[in-house]
């Protein structure tokens, strides 16, 4: 049996089939196949699973620096840019900024985005300053990326915690909430923003960001909660909403699932998969000469 | 929308589809006649309403639907009522009603609460008035400590009667949990202790999370009267890992015997446990298990 193949039939289990799969386009916007990575075992392992489901490009989020430490460079940065160059066709990366350093985080930026592989920024969860998407510090970044067309991807949680108990009270230091993404995106009405994992409440979370037409809705790492993309799409629309893989830590199964159990029309589904991205990413890979579509 | 558009708008129904584009561009032949796949044991759903958010799938008739569209052929309910009810009979009794309007599809799971008064009596109604054949813990909501005696004593009152122990660890994350509610943790290591002191009873773990990584539910794996459903076993390619590598908490691969399908619908989409088998590269001889022999071994049909 082929890596690709299944054993039984998935549409004898009301599932696509990897060809359905495949022609759906779908783009992962939030790979971690680079994630605290010092070789490319992990990423091998996971192009596995991308295959088997039709994965048409991954974005992996963790190029350049370390995880504790995004603006240091790490022996690894070498074997990335390879991969991002060798394997264009299947694989873009963003890099994660600091938003308690704005300037180094600019020069990152000019380093692997204008002059370098790159195509966007990631926001992390945690910083120990306690810097979240919407301090001023990130107006510099915001506007690079506004000039290098750049995607802009922002970790957002809302953990329930504190005291009084709310959510978001449980929240990291420096871990930006939906409504940190959407004082951001006001002051950024033409650049478009990923509020990533939906703010880990989905419900919560699109009445959040629903008013700020610049903010992207996107569903990964949270638990799959049947009815969350639905709402979304009631709420904010289709075309606001794009998807990730969030893997290894989360499967494939877990993210496909929760677009899958949405009542979308065909045309709804492709622009969740995979057309949003394109639209977002357009610009970037047209200056950097990426194909936008894959190699058949 | 009736039936059929209201499907072919849903990639659910992929089945009805057979030829798009994509497909026939696909020229591999397909691997299995439909013959030849099982039917699906979904030993993990509930009915009714979920305290907390409005389901897509909540309505039973929605709910059985869904799961045979995916190929499921059977099952296994317990009640969202009884999270947090203290007439636990009523809301067994609810279920046992509901489930005999699907007959040899819905097998309902009552639940006892061994915190509440006379619980014994509970459990007695379940086997000898409802006759369920399992019954299904919240511990986390029920507010029992799973070092409890009672607990204990549970475990082998159920074991006499030959009913199989479902224990619910993580219906919802916690991270998103409504602020008024703070559950208590799961005390893996206490737990495992207790199981292992009754080691004639059947149990199977549900909604099993990363916390089952972690080196103090070790002892759980070890245990071989304990199995697991899917539902919530997370990251990529889980399956493969569990059953073909050490790692985490374990220190050899899981045995096929002890992984059983299981969905947490409505709460979670059919589709995410149902992908988790395709994900992972399993064959058909360690397929077939999980998706309906192991659960057959556990509870014989009726």
């Amino acid at each position: 049996m082929n890596a690709t193949d299944f054993a039984f039939d998935p549409a004898l289990y009301g599932l696509p089939t990897r060809a359905q799969l495949r022609d759906l386009r779908i783009w992962d916007l939030h790979y971690h196949g680079f994630n605290n990575a010092t070789d490319l075992a992990p990423h091998e392992r996971m192009m596995i699973y991308a295959d088997r489901f039709g994965i048409e490009r991954v974005v992996a989020l963790d190029v350049g620096g370390s995880r504790n430490d995004p603006l240091a460079s790490s022996p690894f940065e070498a074997v990335q840019r390879q991969v991002l160059d060798e394997q264009s066709d299947r694989v873009s990366g963003m890099i994660r900024i600091e938003p308690t350093n704005p300037e180094g985080s600019c020069r990152k930026m000019e380093e692997w985005i204008r002059r370098g592989p790159c195509v966007g920024i990631k926001y992390a969860g945690y910083n120990e300053a306690g810097i979240t998407c919407s301090h001023p510090n990130n107006d510099p970044i915001i506007r690079l990326a506004r000039e290098l067309g750049a995607i802009v991807y922002i970790h957002t949680w809302m953990k329930v915690g504190g005291q009084p108990r709310l959510p978001g009270g449980g929240n990291l230091a420096g871990e930006s909430t939906p409504a940190d993404v959407v004082e951001l995106a006001a002051r950024f009405p033409d650049v478009p923003l990923i509020c990533g994992h939906s703010g880990g409440d989905g419900e919560l979370g699109a009445r959040a960001v629903r008013k700020r037409k610049n903010v992207y809705f996107e569903f990964s790492g949270s638990y799959p909660h049947s009815g969350a993309v639905d709402h979304a799409g009631r709420e904010l629309g289709a075309e606001r909403i794009v998807w990730g893989g969030h893997g290894p830590t989360r499967s494939y199964a877990t993210e496909l699932s929760k677009v899958l159990d949405a009542d979308l029309t065909d045309a709804q589904r492709r622009l969740i998969f995979g057309g949003n991205a394109r639209r977002l990413a357009e610009k970037i890979f047209a200056r950097k000469g990426y194909p936008m579509s894959p190699k058949r | 929308m009736n039936r059929r558009r209201f499907l072919l708008q849903t990639l659910g129904t992929a089945a009805l589809i057979s030829t798009t584009q994509a497909a026939q561009s696909d020229r591999r032949p397909l691997v299995t006649r439909s013959g030849e796949a099982p039917t699906l044991v979904d030993t993990n759903v509930h009915l009714f309403s979920w305290p907390f958010r409005r389901l897509k799938y909540e309505r039973t008739a929605d709910l059985v639907a869904k799961l045979q569209r995916h190929r499921v052929g059977e099952a296994w309910a317990g009640s969202f009522e009884a999270l947090l009810a203290k007439d636990v009979n009523g809301a067994n009794a609810r279920l046992a009603e509901e489930c005999r309007k699907h007959p040899g599809f819905l097998v309902p799971i009552g639940s006892v609460n061994p915190a509440w008064p006379d619980w014994e009596e509970d459990l007695r109604r379940c086997h000898e008035v409802h006759r369920m054949r399992g019954i299904r813990l919240y511990p986390r909501y029920q507010a029992f400590p799973l070092n409890d005696p009672a607990f204990a004593r549970l475990l082998h009152l159920a074991a006499e009667r030959g009913l199989l122990v479902q224990i619910a660890l993580e219906l919802e994350d916690p991270r998103v949990h409504h602020p008024v509610l703070q559950l208590p943790l799961s005390d893996f290591a206490a737990f495992a202790a207790v199981v292992k002191s009754v080691p004639q009873v059947h149990v199977q773990l549900l909604d099993c999370t990363i916390n089952l990584q972690l080196p103090v539910a070790q002892p759980l794996f070890n245990l071989p009267n304990v199995t697991f459903d899917i539902s919530n076993f997370e990251s990529v390619g889980i399956l493969d890992r569990l059953l073909n590598e050490a790692g985490g908490a374990r220190r050899a691969p899981l045995a096929i015997e002890r992984l059983l399908f299981g969905s947490h619908a409505p709460y979670f989409p059919v589709e995410a446990a149902l992908l988790r088998l395709f994900e992972s590269q399993l064959t058909r001889e360690q397929l077939g298990p999980i998706m309906a022999g192991n659960a057959r071994r556990l509870l014989p049909s009726a």
